[in-house]
């Protein structure tokens, strides 16, 4: 069949057509072999420009595209959408940017004009080898499982489920609840935890499309988006594979140890308590020293850790001025003093709970180098002078850390840990809860310190981001340009294998050779890099298609 | 009778002013032959648009480091020539290039095809040390008497096909007394008259076998028995060949410089010879024992049936051989049988279509039953 | 660590023999890998010798390697793990190699029992073909004086061989059997694993015996060696520093990858230069030569060599099969070896020392190679 190579050139307003002698372009380029049409227009991307793109393409039975406009980023899938409007596969088209790598940053027009016609030769030379990449659908399963019963768990849970979507949810622990089980009120509305817990459990328990495996534990994940399998080893010591389209972490934290600072003096002086253990105490009612008499005078300290570990724990403030509020309220004339590094009661609602606390006459005493002697506290304060406190009880905040099994989890997930261990999001503001593996959702302190109304937020996001994309019925699009591996050439060594960071490749142990899945390819060519022979290749950017339009680049 | 363009220069000198004419007046874009590429007098083959660097060109450098026809069937692999390239090669190069033009593994287009009556070609084993320099001397001597070059690759001592069948100009060298003084061109196509439109030098008309040719034809044939004596091929049988083969090392030398063998990944190095588990476990309980890497000889085989039909006798294989085995000396014995078989000569004719393609219903009826 | 003290009768190839032949005997083996002399007496072949009476033509210390013997290995074991119990007897940097294709997947270890022996060197294979009689006596010789503790190194064997400075075991192995210390009066079965001191323990094998001669021997030769190494490298480098002198070293090569082919490490099925990415139409080289007036062909040969030392230079075992192998006596080994330590040395990595140690490549450590980012 006869190739029929159709030219664009976008004006781009004046950002393209001031800086670049686009008539020179065309002629040019209207001079090469297959190439039928060569035009210029002055908004491609506007819907005039879609339009006459769209007609173009039609009318002139173009067999291959090349646009020169702006960057791939910024609308390669608009044009490619346009193509497959038009009838015309979208990876035999090739965008050229000549506007951020050409109009933009050239100022003399002459050399500009060179570049723009060096690119899009190139790109002629490199389209004549494009594929016809097939698109792709797979069903996909909507149900989720959902590791961690604490609250950003359950609230996940109870999010999703429903008649066509069914969550299995996974607690390490008898009980459904995590940490919050043992808090008696929640900041800042103090209001009882059961008021927001119970109600939330029973839901839980009751529902007919959620499944809940209490004293279980995930032993393997495999597959991808839409297609996972799951291991759970039940309470009752039976393995049980579950199917699902997706999977959310809502493990949950730790507490730092604060044995790990021994100036704090945890489990070397009595009454010195964690947090969690003085929530615990508050729950039973039993705010007492290790001497059975109540408490008068009691210090929190803030910060324990925040060095250590390298950042704020975000929670820990608040609820040291929940602790207050639970102290005076068993206790109106005991001494609070709180002493912090820093101070960070952020949002709308904690500022004035820190002042209404001051205001009971609890101090807050900016401190450094706390000391933790018996039953008294030395610290310097702001200005350099040491200080002693008189107490009979501490309270340490310790910081919060991701779980003892977060490395477990991580590596059978395949999802990533940041530096300090929490799993890793894809990113900070575009992927808040989304992992590096399509379909596997973070959410909750299993992600980073955060409070419980945040938690719900991402359980929330996840939600909406599950409820969104993998709906019953709906069909997923992967993508197209992914790896392929020549059974001829591999002779499987596997270092592809090693190198992917989305456990892409597996190894054909009958073959020996290693093969891609191509659902899970997320076409980032590091196989492709990695493999001396080049058994491994990379559609749509082969090393011939590379080769040959760095040629040309360079005539 | 053929017209000849004589230059007074000697023969190598006479050759380059040919190439710098036909490069200066454009009459080529590009010229394909040996070149001193360095200061150590390394030669390689090279392709040259700049006509200054020609004064650097050794066309007729008795050396082969490798097949030219390997490397004019990669130069037009992908696509035929875009523009005239005049190409210096030896008689056994040209036919290897057209035996894979025949197997479209390049195109003739646009080549200007140089040859000569080829007196032989050095073993790269002489080149590594300079050797070759030290017998330029002896080698005019041997050429302008029309004897066979001592200490030049065994199988062209034994060559029968020095004169290029398809060459569009051949520079006589054999039997030339005045090969130091005088470059005889011979054109043999009308291609090769126009190219020299306007070119300085006299022209004549002659033959190119002169008696001097037929008579080194007659010391090559001679030379070829007593070469297939040495190694007995009809009498190898299978011990023999193990015998022979016996210190083959496996490493594909030989099928890697053979212009025949083009095959981008050779079936021997593929998944289909490789060998499952299982396999060792029954030869041994066969025979209690293996050789590994297997399949020595099978490759040696393997290579034979494949290229032997259209095997030129360059003598690259034996070159390279890390075991030094006599491989071109057993390929040209068995390639010529096969040929003959066929009656066909490889690289003669670009028409003729390699026996394997073709289908004859009346043949080899003394092998039926 | 302990070993046993073997006498040697008639010579040490045959005194390993007959204990490796007795364990075929008493079926702690299936099957012995080992060189055995080819029918035309000219050359050694890798042979799996299940039946014992292929041991008589067999040698322990070949006076050559014509296949590097991880090659050999990888050919049995590349399509899934031998059910047989294999011994296989190499030269330390064979068994070096053997480890790193086990690390690329290429040799399954299960049921291989890796044996190797201090060693003298290699001869070239040009010169033992001149000769294989000649070159049975003048080997002899090498390894009398390597046995005797001659710090200087034969010169009849290969250049790298000269310099080698792993000729004693690497931790991987299995066993390993030290010829130096003794004069070659003794030799050393030194066990590194349980499996090891259990199987030679049946052939009556005591590991209680102190070692401390063949360290010694080992040491005094290691120190001379180490040094010979340096200077070799040094003198060296202005051959190969910079394009210009590299092109020049090469100018000989005629592109043939016999030594790509010969090499253990160099494991894929179709180099990348030999693939048809880099078959390019002629337009290319014609432009190619038009921009510096001439292109030897075949184009890119440095390409080859410098893709080819990036891909394997950081499992280089300095065997020296490469450079025995090149049809133009282009000191390949050498060269990629000089390149190959410095390589190893940036990672701190040994080839072949345990197979737990990753390959650097498929490790990332965000802190590494400050030395070459921009500041």
């Amino acid at each position: 069949m006869e190739e029929k190579i159709g030219v664009y050139i976008c004006e781009c307003g004046p950002n393209i057509a001031e800086n670049v002698d686009i008539d020179k372009v065309i002629n040019v380029v209207s001079s090469l072999p297959s190439v039928g049409i060569v035009e210029r227009h002055k908004l491609l991307c506007s819907e005039d420009g879609k339009k006459f793109l769209k007609q173009s393409i039609q009318e002139h039975g173009l067999t291959r595209l090349v646009i020169a406009a702006c960057s791939p980023k910024q609308h390669e899938a608009t044009f490619m959408k346009v193509c497959e409007e038009a009838g015309l596969n979208p990876h035999l088209f090739q965008l050229v940017n000549i506007r951020e790598q050409c109009a933009w940053i050239i100022e003399d027009k002459e050399r500009a004009t060179d570049r723009a016609t060096r690119y899009v030769r190139a790109a002629l030379r490199r389209i004549p080898y494009h594929q016809p990449l097939e698109k792709r659908e797979i069903d996909c399963n909507p149900d989720v499982l959902v590791i961690g019963g604490g609250i950003t768990g359950i609230e996940t849970s109870l999010l999703l489920a429903g008649p066509d979507r069914k969550v299995y949810l996974v607690e390490k622990t008898s009980f459904l609840g995590g940490k919050l089980r043992e808090f008696e009120k929640l900041a800042p509305g103090m209001e009882s935890t059961d008021k927001l817990l119970k109600h939330k459990i029973k839901n839980v328990e009751e529902s007919e499309n959620i499944k809940v495996f209490t004293n279980a534990e995930v032993k393997g994940v495999i597959g991808f988006l839409g297609n996972f399998i799951a291991v759970v080893k039940t309470g009752e010591n039976e393995e049980l594979e579950i199917k699902v389209g997706s999977v959310v972490v809502a493990t949950g934290f730790d507490l730092f140890d604060p044995t790990k600072i021994p100036r704090y003096g945890y489990s070397k002086f009595d009454d010195v308590y964690t947090s969690l253990e003085f929530e615990k105490m508050n729950l039973n009612g039993k705010i007492l020293l290790k001497n059975g008499q109540p408490p008068k005078s009691i210090a929190i300290i803030h910060c324990v850790g925040r060095e250590e570990r390298g950042y704020c724990s975000a929670v820990c403030c608040s609820y040291s001025l929940k602790f207050a509020r639970y102290l005076k309220a068993r206790f109106p004339d005991v001494k609070v003093s709180n002493l912090y590094t820093e101070l960070s009661v952020p949002g709308k609602v904690y500022q004035k709970f820190y002042e209404e606390t001051k205001a009971m006459g609890v101090d807050f005493i900016r401190a450094r180098e706390i000391e933790i002697k018996e039953k008294v506290i030395k610290y310097l304060t702001e200005d350099e002078k040491e200080q002693n406190l008189a107490v009979d009880m501490v309270i340490l905040t310790p910081a919060i850390q991701p779980s003892s099994d977060a490395s477990k989890l991580a590596e059978m997930l395949k999802i990533s840990q940041d530096e300090k261990g929490f799993f890793a999001e894809e990113h900070e503001k575009l992927g808040p809860v989304s992992t590096s593996m399509e379909g596997i959702f973070i959410a909750g302190c299993a992600q980073g310190p955060r409070n419980i109304a945040d938690s719900i937020i991402q359980a929330e996001a996840v939600a909406g981001k599950i409820l969104s994309s993998i709906i019953p019925g709906k069909k997923l699009e992967p993508e197209a340009r992914t790896s392929e591996i020549s059974e001829a050439l591999c002779i499987g060594c596997q270092t592809c294998l090693e190198v992917c960071a989305y456990g892409a490749i597996y190894f054909d142990e009958i073959k020996r050779v290693s093969v891609v899945n191509e659902i899970l390819c997320r076409g980032c060519g590091n196989c492709a890099a990695s493999c001396p022979s080049g058994a491994a290749s990379l559609k749509h950017f082969t090393a011939t298609q590379i080769h040959q339009e760095v040629v040309e680049a360079l005539r | 009778m053929a017209n000849i363009l004589k230059i007074s220069k000697n023969a190598e000198e006479g050759l380059r002013e040919l190439l710098r004419f036909l490069l200066e007046k454009k009459r080529v874009k590009a010229v394909f032959t040996l070149r001193k590429i360095n200061e150590n007098s390394a030669v390689s083959y090279s392709l040259i648009t700049d006509s200054e660097m020609l004064k650097d060109a050794l066309p007729l450098f008795p050396l082969m480091p490798q097949n030219a026809g390997k490397l004019l069937s990669r130069l037009t692999l992908k696509e035929h020539l875009l523009e005239p390239t005049a190409a210096v090669v030896r008689p056994c190069e040209l036919r290897a290039f057209i035996e894979l033009v025949k197997r479209k593994q390049g195109s003739l287009d646009n080549f200007i095809f140089i040859s000569t009556t080829c007196p032989g070609t050095y073993p790269l084993e002489l080149s590594t040390n300079g050797d070759i320099w030290k017998k330029l001397p002896e080698y005019e001597m041997c050429v302008k008497e029309g004897d066979i070059v001592p200490d030049i690759r065994p199988v062209c001592q034994a060559c029968e096909h020095f004169i290029p069948y398809s060459a569009d100009m051949t520079i006589a060298l054999i039997g030339k007394k005045d090969v130091d003084k005088s470059c005889e061109i011979f054109l043999n196509t009308e291609k090769a008259e126009k190219l020299i439109e306007g070119m300085d030098g006299e022209l004549s008309e002659g033959e190119l076998e002169t008696k001097e040719i037929k008579k080194l034809h007659s010391k090559r044939q001679e030379k070829k028995k007593e070469l297939f004596k040495e190694i007995n091929v009809e009498s190898l049988g299978l011990s023999g060949l193990i015998e022979t083969f016996g210190r083959c090392i496996g490493c594909h030398g030989c099928g890697r410089v053979c212009p025949i063998c083009y095959c981008v990944l050779c079936d021997f190095d593929s998944r289909d010879y490789e060998c499952e588990p299982s396999t060792y476990e029954s030869e041994l309980k066969k025979r209690g024992g293996m050789r590994v890497p297997p399949n020595t000889v099978l490759y040696q085989l393997g290579r034979l049936t494949h290229v032997s039909v259209s095997c030129v006798g360059c003598g690259m294989c034996t070159d390279v051989c890390p075991a030094d085995i006599p491989i071109s000396t057993i390929f040209l014995k068995v390639g010529e049988e096969v040929q003959n078989l066929f009656n066909y000569i490889p690289g003669k004719s670009v028409e003729e279509a390699i026996p394997l393609t073709k289908y004859e219903k009346e043949e080899f009826a003394e092998v039926e039953d | 660590m302990k070993g046993a003290r073997v006498a040697v009768k008639d010579s040490i190839e045959k005194t390993v023999l007959n204990i490796l032949s007795k364990a075929i005997d008493k079926k702690l083996f299936d099957v012995i890998l080992i060189p055995i002399m080819v029918p035309a007496g000219d050359s050694y072949a890798w042979v799996l010798a299940q039946d014992k009476s292929l041991l008589d033509s067999a040698s322990s210390l070949p006076p050559i390697m014509s296949v590097q013997g991880a090659k050999a290995l990888s050919s049995v074991t590349r399509m899934g793990k031998t059910n047989k119990k294999i011994a296989a007897l190499m030269r330390p940097c064979e068994i070096r190699a053997v480890i790193e294709l086990s690390k690329l997947s290429q040799i399954e270890l299960d049921n291989i029992f890796l044996i190797s022996m201090d060693c003298p060197g290699v001869l070239p294979l040009k010169d033992w073909l001149k000769d294989p009689t000649k070159g049975i006596n003048s080997f002899r010789k090498v390894i009398q004086r390597f046995v005797d503790g001659d710090p200087e190194p034969d010169q009849s064997v290969r250049p790298v061989c000269t310099i080698c400075h792993r000729f004693y075991d690497s931790s991987a192995v299995d066993l390993h059997i030290g010829i130096l210390g003794k004069k070659g009066e003794y030799i050393f079965f030194i066990p590194h694993t349980t499996q090891a001191e259990t199987i030679f323990a049946e052939l009556g094998l005591s590991f209680k015996d102190d070692i401390s001669h063949w360290q010694n021997g080992v040491d005094e030769v290691l120190k001379q060696r180490k040094k010979k190494r340096s200077l070799v490298q040094e003198e060296l480098k202005p051959e190969v520093i910079g394009l210009d002198k590299l092109l020049d070293t090469f100018s000989n090569c005629i592109n043939c990858h016999i030594c790509q082919s010969v090499c253990p490490i160099c494991y894929c099925r179709q180099c990348y230069f030999d693939s048809d990415k880099v078959k390019q139409p002629p337009d290319d080289y014609l432009m190619r030569a038009e921009s510096k007036g001439n292109i030897s062909l075949p184009p890119d040969k440095i390409l080859f060599h410098l893709g080819r030392m990036s891909h394997m230079a950081l499992s280089c075992v300095g065997c020296g099969a490469c450079e025995d192998a090149c049809p133009m006596s282009i000191k390949v080994a050498q060269i990629f070896s000089l390149i190959a330590d410095r390589s190893q040395e940036l990672f701190n990595y040994i080839p072949g020392e345990s197979l737990e140690e990753p390959l650097p490549l498929r490790v990332f450590e965000e802190d590494e190679l400050h030395e070459v980012e921009t500041p």
